[in-house]
């Protein structure tokens, strides 16, 4: 394991894992193209927006009818006493009971209170008599809806005359002629109420005339009352306003405060209300199927119509695109259950649910309304009233005789963009995410590939040649048309000229002694021939004796000079046998006793049979050759010292003596052929250096090892040989 | 008068060898390649034939000219002296019917010895054998005067080098002859490992005739010895 991690580590696959990591940065330049494709898609979008917005404003052009002529004339728009009329989705049932309004009705009441009082008998106590209102249409039945907040409640007495002696509103309006109208509404003991025409003609005795135009009904509250108006939309004109008359004394029944919405005493005074225009209502319908949120503005920028739902306005960018198709298979469920969460969770947000409803609904502000309103189609993103979104509003101009009438704004919502950016970043990442992991997958392999090439290159090259530089291996030329291919059969082909080279090395000595031995032949049978004729002198008879000796001594070089190749060439025809090498040691040890009488040995070799298997001639040969060394080297006196030993399934002799020691770096050349470390005075022989390279060439054909070395006490030499032991005895063992 | 053909593609050698064996009376007759000898075989056999293996261009001319004289005569006594001393060769050699196998490093007087040998067993091989000359050794029988050896009275065929060898451990048995005391026996110049191919022919060659032969004992470190 710690190898393993070590070979990673510094090997060529850590190198090649990190520059592959280098592709982990393509997710990033993808996920910045997807960002600036988004960017692309949003300009797109406010483009088609404004598009839409001017298409809509288009439709609206030059067509006065569509805007109540007063309301777009006034300066400016005096919140609570110009009255809007919202939309109303169903008919409202005129009870007193507010509960079939919708339900968003709280928000659209406005509130009166102070500032809205035309009248106290003493100082207005804050909030003493106030109340909600809302104004809403349906179809051709305008309603009101309001909330007192009147703790005393004084109701008409039933069959009294006047209408005006209790807790009253009164209702005032100009018709569509432009004739003022003012109705009163008393509270009545039942809820539904009588509606009196209040008539200021002062030639009349009867000054409240009943109508059934006009209904009301009224519920008492918690705090004071509800009431609920309905009047038919033909009856309204372009002003109205209410006013709340309070009577607190139920015996005084004088009107203690008025409280109103702009004061009823004169159409003049009479706030403006604005209806939604039907006709524009009609036009946006048509338009309002482009899945955006339309509103149409007036130049006070107060709603005339809207259309559509934001929640749905996502634009045509989701819709474009058919996403949920279910696929089945492996890869879609790899990405439903484990990529697209795994995205969700870290990578991108999905688009959340949101709300957005204008701070007043009547009325619609911002830059892009201002804008359209100065003239300039404009469109801009601003957050959700939630802050959950980014909602997109362009707005523009409509235009009546170079003058703007109002505005068009048209809102959509990002979640279509984004949910196409997130599809395209999921789809991005999935194949981002293939790509990196074939790539890195071919990567590692291809890594791993080439560093076992490169590694079995490496072992095969160490092998090829052993520590004494003899070729051991040839290396396999790999057949591969690469470079480490072409690396390999260089190496292979480097080897085997060493081979070749070695191989002319080692067998120069005995093509030398062939080579020579004819001449040697020739000048030793001449000299043979010149003694054995016997007129002879003395002088020439010594000579003649001393070529003689000269001759034979090179006769013997020469014949040593083969004996290592012709070891080697008999040990290929040795017979291998499984003997006890201890009994041979020992037997030759007692040989060697006698022969070398003059030296002392020190022998140490177990009792137990320590069984090898090899030819039991050649190793004696290989212990002559230790010991015939060991005896040359050793002074006379301190003893020879042979051991056997046996270690993990070998069997260790060493040859140990006393005597000069090897120079440090010779230590390994002393076992091949021809080389010596002897000095002059131990050349009473001829000697060519061969006996550790025999020693050497039969441990080796006995598959063990020999080395040669200083002894640790710098005494002298050890000779170490390490020779495999029989498997039946390594077992046994 | 012994008629010698001595195959010798070396000029000097050839001619030095010629002087010698003539001075020692015999009648020589020298070739310098094997064409040259084959023909004058084809008229006349020669007593005795010293071969070179290789001779001229022809590497190994001298087996080719052996086989052929071995075809013309069973008997002729042949040597190979040759430079050539690989195991192979040697062993190539006797196969082939050589009676001897020598390297050109012996001495004259050696080379002298061994042939005198060499006629004296082709002679005496067909007079009858002395009580006298015969040295036994158990199952051992040698004859010194036919330089035979028999093995439970079967011959064993070895070559003179051999012979010498076995004579030499067979004369003391029991006793202990180093490698070099055998190489001074058999009057050759040859390394350890040779002695020890040499030993190991012999034994072979005596198995031949009895598998369990086991008289030739290697005493490690020192040499070899006949018997227990």
């Amino acid at each position: 394991m710690g190898s393993l991690i070590t070979r990673l580590t510094a090997g060529l696959r850590l190198k090649i894992i990190i520059i592959t990591s280098l592709l982990l940065t393509l997710p990033w330049f993808g996920y910045r193209f997807v960002l600036e494709m988004e960017k692309l898609l949003r300009q797109g979008q406010e483009q088609t927006l404004i598009g839409t917005a001017r298409a809509i404003a288009t439709a609206l052009n030059e067509r006065p009818a569509l805007f109540s002529q007063q309301a777009n004339f006034l300066p400016r728009v005096q919140q609570g006493r110009d009255l809007y009329v919202y939309d109303l989705p169903a008919a409202i049932q005129v009870d007193g009971h507010l509960d079939d309004w919708p339900s968003d009705m709280g928000a659209k009441m406005h509130y009166y209170g102070h500032p809205y009082v035309l009248f106290s008998q003493q100082v207005y106590p804050k909030g003493y008599t106030d109340f909600y209102l809302i104004t809403a249409r349906h179809q051709q039945e305008i309603y009101a809806a309001l909330k007192v907040n009147d703790p005393h409640l004084v109701l008409r007495r039933t069959g009294s005359n006047r209408v005006d002696r209790n807790d009253h509103l009164t209702l005032a309006l100009t018709t569509p002629e432009g004739k003022f109208e003012r109705y009163l509404i008393a509270l009545e003991a039942s809820g539904l109420t009588s509606v009196w025409l209040i008539s200021d003609n002062p030639d009349t005795q009867e000054s409240f005339l009943p109508v059934t135009n006009v209904t009301a009904s009224w519920q008492p509250s918690d705090t004071g009352y509800t009431l609920e108006i309905a009047l038919p939309a033909d009856l309204l004109g372009q002003q109205m306003a209410v006013a709340i008359h309070n009577v607190d004394h139920a015996t005084k029944r004088d009107v203690e405060s008025i409280i109103a919405t702009a004061n009823t005493k004169s159409a003049d005074t009479l706030g403006p209300v604005l209806l939604p225009s039907p006709d524009i209502e009609q036009i946006v319908k048509g338009m309002g199927h482009s899945s955006s949120r339309i509103w149409v503005l007036d130049r006070h920028q107060r709603v005339l119509a809207q259309s559509g739902d934001i929640q749905h306005s996502n634009g045509v960018w989701a819709t474009s695109i058919r996403y949920d198709e279910e696929e089945h298979g492996l890869g879609s469920w790899l990405e439903q259950y484990l990529l697209r969460p795994l995205y969700y969770t870290f990578l991108l947000s999905d688009p959340v649910p949101f709300d957005d409803q204008p701070a007043n609904p009547a009325m619609i502000q911002g830059v892009h309304v201002d804008q359209a309103l100065h003239g300039r189609g404009y469109a801009h993103w601003r957050p959700s009233s939630d802050g959950k979104a980014m909602i997109l509003s362009a707005a523009y101009p409509i235009w009546l005789n170079d003058t703007v009438m109002g505005a068009v704004v048209v809102e959509e919502s990002t979640q279509g963009v984004q949910t196409l950016k997130n599809r395209a970043l999921e789809k991005l990442f999935n194949v981002l995410l293939a790509i990196i992991l074939i790539a890195a997958i071919i990567l590692f392999l291809f890594a791993s590939s080439l560093s076992s090439r490169i590694r079995r290159l490496r072992d095969q090259a160490e092998q090829s040649i052993d520590a004494q530089g003899r070729i051991r291996d040839a290396i396999v030329s790999s057949s591969s048309r690469d470079e480490i291919g072409d690396l390999s059969r260089s190496l292979a082909n480097m080897v085997s000229r060493l081979g070749q080279y070695n191989h002319y090395l080692e067998n120069l000595s005995s093509r030398l002694s062939h080579e020579l031995r004819t001449p040697v032949a020739v000048v030793r049978s001449s000299l043979d021939n010149l003694a054995m004729s016997q007129q002879h002198g003395e002088d020439e008879k010594r000579y003649i004796d001393r070529a003689q000796d000269g001759i034979r001594r090179l006769g013997t070089i020469l014949s040593s000079m083969t004996e290592a190749t012709r070891i080697e060439q008999s040990l290929q025809g040795a017979d291998m046998e499984r003997f006890a090498f201890n009994e041979l040691v020992s037997g030759c040890m007692q040989g060697y006793q006698l022969a070398f009488r003059q030296h002392q040995f020190r022998v140490q070799i177990p009792e137990s049979p320590v069984f090898i298997e090899g030819a039991p001639d050649f190793l004696a040969q290989l212990l002559d050759k230790l010991i015939a060394n060991a005896t040359e080297f050793s002074p006379v006196g301190p003893p020879i010292e042979v051991t056997l030993s046996q270690k993990n399934h070998l069997a260790v002799l060493t040859v140990s003596n006393q005597g000069p020691l090897l120079p440090q770096d010779m230590t390994d050349q002393l076992l091949h052929s021809m080389v010596s470390v002897r000095s002059q005075q131990h050349q009473a022989k001829p000697h060519l250096g061969l006996g550790l390279f025999i020693a050497r060439l039969i441990a080796e054909y006995h598959a063990g090892q020999i080395a040669i070395r200083n002894r640790t006490d710098g005494q002298g030499v050890i000779v170490t040989i390490t020779l495999p032991l029989s498997e039946s005895a390594a077992k046994l063992s | 008068m012994k008629h010698i053909a001595i195959v010798e593609d070396e000029t000097a050698i050839r001619e030095n060898y010629i002087d010698v064996l003539k001075k020692h009376g015999y009648n020589v007759h020298g070739y310098a390649d094997r064409q040259q000898a084959q023909a004058a075989f084809d008229v006349k056999l020669p007593d005795l034939a010293i071969i070179d293996i290789g001779l001229g261009h022809e590497i190994d001319g001298g087996f080719a000219l052996c086989q052929s004289l071995r075809a013309l005569s069973p008997t002729l006594p042949i040597i190979f002296l040759t430079a050539r001393d690989s195991d192979f060769d040697t062993v190539c050699g006797l196969r082939m019917g050589a009676d001897d196998y020598l390297t050109k490093d012996i001495s004259l007087p050696h080379l002298m010895a061994r042939i005198a040998a060499l006629f004296r067993r082709s002679e005496l091989l067909a007079s009858p054998t002395t009580e006298d000359t015969l040295l036994y050794r158990e199952e051992l029988t040698i004859d010194q005067n036919k330089m035979q050896i028999f093995w439970r009275s079967e011959p064993v065929d070895l070559t003179v080098t051999e012979f010498w060898m076995v004579y030499a451990l067979a004369k003391r048995p029991g006793h202990v002859r180093s490698r070099q005391d055998l190489m001074d026996d058999a009057r050759v110049v040859v390394d350890d490992s040779t002695i020890t191919s040499h030993v190991k022919r012999i034994r072979k060659k005596f198995m031949q005739c009895d598998p369990s032969f086991d008289q030739i004992h290697t005493v490690y470190g020192m040499g070899y010895r006949w018997g227990a």
